[in-house]
């Protein structure tokens, strides 16, 4: 769209400048992930390391639906979870070959969140979020109860081929090399979700967060924007399942359940649910308190809730937002 | 000819627990006309523009824009056909920048650029300014600049006046009524400020309780001792 209005328009960088530094960053990003692997000898850190950043993967579909949506999912584990069990039950029962159950661990979750958003999005607030919470519990208590199909409560182990898309199975399962691996994923998929949120999309779905009868006014069909950012977020959850069945070759109901997606949540609120990246950096600074408090006290959750408590308080943008409004501030940007 | 009526509401009706916000309201203004519509609160003013703009919900009657019913039409169906509306309290996008939010909403309206909406209600400055850092007059600025993008065809305004200086007020209805006449809008407005109705509108609707109590030129208006007592008293 042309935009001549102002002097200040005129020196705004053009979107595919923005797009230029954004992958420009996304390198860097990458590098320095890749730096910390080669750098760092511990698989303890390492562990914690490649947990945090799937899980903040999950965090990441979140927080997303709460930056474009404004609608805040307490069952973001069904799609987590449903991922994990599409790959475990594919190779369990030997029905298709690991790549194409992998895309299937995609395509299931993502196609049920669009159908599931069709009629879930219309539903404001409060009954959105106990609304998830439900769906979630309900494949949760199926995967309990299906002992036969699920190996119930125990779960079961999943055996992957020697090689999965030319990579050695085994690269997925070195906390070392599965790092590189998954915060090369993130660092992707963030990229990907800043371009959307930038986006003529992006920016529509923004305003439907806003406004959603403005929107409406101004002519704007508003279910299926919102449906579609449901969607494009249970994807990015699905792709955290995806990694963690790769690189814990394990799954039990535990991935499906309510308080996975309630960690996921607090994730975004630490990091930052209106930064793309905050709820990954969120998820980072959860996992390395979790493992301190741990340390320190048995009670860790109590910990876990009171650097919740202040963050909210304190800092309503999380960390990750007060990060970067004092980097603005200090480079003069924005 | 009922294509000459740029929108119609035929036999309006519409209840809230047995009380008859509309009462079979039939309405018609002719292409080009700015028509006010007064009358006291509770009159059934701003249910009679949601229903025109497609907002309300059940409701029964007819409502056509240059002779073709739209009542199955929703609310941005009608939007993208050229009936655009503003709403009684303001209605935008307070994070999102003046530019950004005119932006989308060209978008929706299919128009190349918003530098014209912008000069033409003095928004040019603002462009960057977050809605929500915006003073109130330039908010409600805003609002007609949402409703007017892409040139509607029929232009529903709930009191657009609403908590502006007697200054703004008149500005805004004076902008209002050159860019209407500019651009070629049909414009039903509703408006508590009996200055801004009388000295814009061709014609005048009084509605009282759900009802058509009267309807006429400004002058024809002032002279209905109903209207006069129930509503204007010394004001006008």
């Amino acid at each position: 769209m042309t935009n001549t209005v102002t002097e200040e328009s005129m020196v705004t960088p053009s979107q595919p400048l923005a797009y230029t530094y954004a992958a420009g960053i996304a390198i860097v990003a990458f590098l320095v992930g890749a730096g910390i692997a080669a750098l760092v000898a511990s698989n303890l850190a390492m562990t914690l390391l490649t947990q945090a950043v799937i899980t903040g993967l999950l965090a990441t579909g979140v927080g997303f639906l709460i930056r474009q949506n404004g609608m805040v999912s307490f069952g973001h584990a069904a799609f987590y979870g449903i991922a994990c069990y599409a790959i475990a039950l594919a190779m369990r029962h030997g029905i298709v070959r690991a790549e194409l159950a992998i895309v299937l661990a995609l395509v299931v979750p993502t196609a049920i969140a669009f159908f599931l958003g069709l009629v879930i999005v219309r539903i404001p607030g409060v009954a959105f979020s106990m609304l998830t919470l439900a769906v979630g519990q309900a494949f949760y208590e199926f995967a309990m109860k299906a002992r036969n199909v699920t190996g119930g409560e125990d779960g079961f182990s999943v055996k992957l081929p020697s090689t999965i898309f030319g990579i050695k199975t085994a690269i997925f399962q070195n906390p070392h090399t599965m790092f590189v691996v998954s915060w090369g994923v993130f660092v992707v998929i963030v990229l990907f979700l800043t371009m959307v949120a930038t986006s003529p999309f992006g920016r529509l779905t923004a305003a439907i967060r806003e406004n959603e009868e403005r929107s409406r006014f101004i002519g704007y069909e508003t279910v299926l924007p919102r449906v579609l950012v449901l969607t494009l977020s249970a994807l990015v959850t699905a792709v955290a399942g995806v990694l963690f069945t790769l690189y814990n070759t394990f799954v039990s109901p535990d991935v499906l359940h309510w308080s996975l997606s309630g960690s996921a949540l607090i994730m975004a609120i630490i990091g930052g649910p209106r930064l793309i990246w905050g709820p990954g950096f969120g998820a980072i600074i959860y996992f390395f308190a979790k493992d301190i408090a741990g340390d320190i006290s048995e009670h860790w959750q109590a910990i876990i809730g009171l650097i919740l408590i202040i963050v909210m308080v304190l800092l309503p943008t999380g960390l990750g937002g007060t990060l970067a409004g004092l980097l603005r501030r200090r480079v003069g940007y924005g | 000819m009922a294509e000459n009526y740029a929108i119609e509401g035929i036999d309006l009706t519409r209840s809230f627990s047995g009380f008859f916000a509309l009462n079979g309201v039939s309405i018609a203004v002719p292409r080009g006309e700015i028509r006010g519509l007064i009358g006291p609160n509770g009159a059934g003013k701003s249910t009679l523009i949601d229903v025109l703009s497609g907002r309300a919900a059940r409701w029964s009657g007819r409502v056509k824009m240059f002779g073709e019913d739209i009542s199955a039409m929703s609310a941005q169906q009608r939007r993208r056909s050229g009936v655009a509306r503003s709403f009684q309290r303001t209605n935008i996008f307070p994070d999102l920048t003046v530019l950004d939010q005119l932006e989308i909403a060209a978008r929706a309206a299919e128009i190349p650029n918003v530098d014209e909406i912008m000069s033409e209600l003095t928004l040019t400055a603002l462009a960057h300014k977050r809605a929500t850092d915006t003073s109130y007059g330039d908010q409600r600025r805003l609002d007609l600049a949402l409703a007017l993008i892409g040139r509607p065809k029929v232009l529903l305004l709930d009191e657009p006046a609403a908590g502006l200086s007697i200054k703004e007020s008149l500005d805004l209805a004076h902008n209002l009524r050159d860019l209407a006449a500019r651009w070629g809008v049909t414009v039903l407005l509703v408006e508590h400020d009996m200055e801004v109705v009388f000295s814009i509108c061709d014609r005048i609707t009084v509605l009282h309780l759900g009802n058509i109590l009267a309807e006429g030129t400004p002058a024809e208006i002032r002279e209905i001792p109903e209207v006069v007592t129930a509503y204007l008293g010394s004001t006008v």
